[in-house]
């Protein structure tokens, strides 16, 4: 999947993805973007398995409005 | 991919070689709702919590019985109890804790009935240790009674798993793994159930062919393919890797089972008794160290591309485990091929079950705990760290007396010593207290309020 730049920041989109792939595709983008950036994720679950290693390196996560049969993230630096 | 309009020509970031971001501890992050889809905490976090008990209490049986370990070549006493209390109290329960919580993540499925394994452990906590008590003394009504319950216990678990494994989305390579795991379950529960017969008397026929039977179903077959398994989510998983290829994962998978079978064969008497039988049980191994070479390119390989490479002591465990895999084969043929080495039976359960299973389980566990108790720790926006809930100390003094301890457990077999084997159950009781501490302090930050 390739992540592409939108006005509100860095989009990656991992539905259909099998785990832990969703999970290793939005660090490896968190890792790149940089600090001031942020990102939102398209996903169809709710990833469970991310907010502990989002965490892990600082960052944090919240819901946003999305359509149906979608969870989207976004994630910032956290304060 | 999403048609999300956007600025698409916009330069990606790389995604060959990415940077590494500083660890900060203590950062807060929102969980969004994710503890709704998780078990509730006490479910998993029993499994392991009994885990850690039985694990110092097969060093304490093991102790009792130290005397008898160095040339145990089977028979009822505190070796078998305690070799029972790593294989169902460690790693049995760890399986099940394990697999109620993150099979249903990797099938996309429901998490199963929190009801339902609550009374799975009250069943199986007491029928685990009722066995080896049974097997300990020897009782053999007690032994039976414990036997029953396990048996009990693990088809109701096993049932689950095969329910979640049924509606699977992708990953066919670990509900393959996922399927012969339970169909091993299967055989390994029918031969318990058969051996424990013949200790109260009853007529079972063909004792040393079940005995043959459950000794490779139990560590190779349920334990191994579970393991084998659940490595291609974990070990991506922590790397922060791809998954390695489906193919390879189901090639592997093919030999792993068709070396169960090779090996089953002889076993059961379908091969007449010399050279045919050898024939079988080296085609067996041969298929068996294929499947285990592929498997742990597939590891090595997860490992060396992952943007995590630092990941300490836990996958040096899980490195000597696999060490302890290969090493397990390499003993097998020579059993095999009846070298007359002194204790080599003791050799090779110790390089089965203490290097290979337990080692990887510990360095497991040592992952998953933390991560685990992050999701469910913490309130409101502020929820814990993995690593802000690891109590490093403990984890390192464990690593130490582990290693220590299979050390010592290997000299006593060379040396025949029960003297020796005694000094490596008080170091590996050390190690099991601290893996417990690591367990409680673990708990107590988990439940402390967070800022």
């Amino acid at each position: 999947m390739q992540p592409w730049q939108e006005q509100d920041g860095w989009h990656i989109d991992v539905r259909g993805l099998a785990p832990p792939q969703p999970l290793v595709a939005i660090l490896r983008l968190v890792h790149t973007v940089g600090d001031a950036a942020t990102v939102i994720v398209h996903h169809d679950r709710d990833p469970q398995l991310l907010y502990p290693e989002l965490a892990q390196i600082g960052w944090q996560a919240e819901r946003v409005a999305a359509e149906d049969g979608e969870v989207r993230l976004r994630l910032t630096r956290a304060p | 991919m999403s048609a999300t309009p956007g600025l698409r020509g916009a330069t990606p970031p790389q995604s060959g070689a990415p940077a590494r971001a500083p660890i900060r501890r203590g950062a807060p992050v929102f969980l969004g709702g994710a503890k709704g889809r998780l078990l509730p905490a006490s479910i998993p976090l029993r499994f392991f919590g009994a885990a850690a008990a039985f694990h110092l209490l097969a060093w304490l049986a093991l102790a009792v019985g130290a005397d008898q370990w160095p040339r145990f070549g089977g028979g009822l006493g505190w070796p078998l109890a305690a070799l029972h209390l790593i294989t169902l109290g460690v790693l049995g329960m760890s399986a099940i804790g394990a697999g109620a919580q993150l099979l249903p993540v990797a099938t996309r499925r429901p998490a199963p009935g929190h009801r339902l394994l609550s009374a799975i452990w009250w069943l199986y906590t007491p029928g685990v240790a009722v066995l080896a008590v049974g097997m300990g003394l020897p009782s053999p009504p007690l032994l039976a009674a414990g036997a029953a319950a396990v048996t009990l216990a693990l088809v109701t678990w096993g049932a689950l798993m095969a329910r979640n494994l049924v509606g699977a989305r992708g990953m066919p390579g670990v509900v393959v793994h996922g399927w012969a795991a339970m169909f091993a379950l299967l055989v390994l529960l029918g031969s318990a159930l058969s051996l424990a017969g013949t200790w109260l008397g009853l007529a079972a026929p063909g004792r040393d062919a079940t005995l043959a039977v459950h000794v490779l179903f139990a560590p190779y077959g349920f334990m191994g393919l579970l393991s084998l398994g659940i490595s291609y989510i974990l070990v991506p998983m922590f790397a922060l890797a791809d998954t390695p290829a489906e193919r390879s994962q189901l090639t592997s998978i093919g030999l792993a089972v068709a070396a169960l079978v090779l090996a089953a064969l002889p076993a059961l008497g379908f091969v007449p008794a010399g050279a045919a039988q050898v024939a079988f049980r080296i085609a067996a191994l041969s298929c068996g160290a294929g499947a285990v070479g592929l498997h742990l390119r597939l590891m090595v390989q997860a490992l060396r591309s992952g943007m995590r490479r630092e990941l300490g002591r836990s996958f040096t465990l899980v490195r000597i485990g696999w060490a302890g895999l290969a090493a397990s084969l390499v003993l097998a043929l020579a059993l095999v091929l009846q070298i007359p080495v002194p204790g080599l039976a003791s050799w090779f359960g110790l390089s089965l079950i203490g290097v290979w299973l337990l080692s990887f389980l510990l360095g497991m566990l040592q992952r998953i705990l933390p991560f685990l108790a992050a999701l469910h720790g913490g309130s409101g926006r502020r929820a814990p760290t993995p690593s802000a809930l690891t109590f490093d100390p403990a984890l390192r003094f464990h690593f130490a007396c582990h290693l220590a301890a299979l050390g010592l457990l290997a000299l006593a077999i060379a040396a025949d010593s029960a003297w020796i084997t005694l000094a490596a159950t008080a170091v590996g009781a050390a190690g099991a207290l601290a893996f417990g501490t690591f367990y409680t302090v673990l708990l107590l930050r988990m439940r402390a309020p967070s800022a």
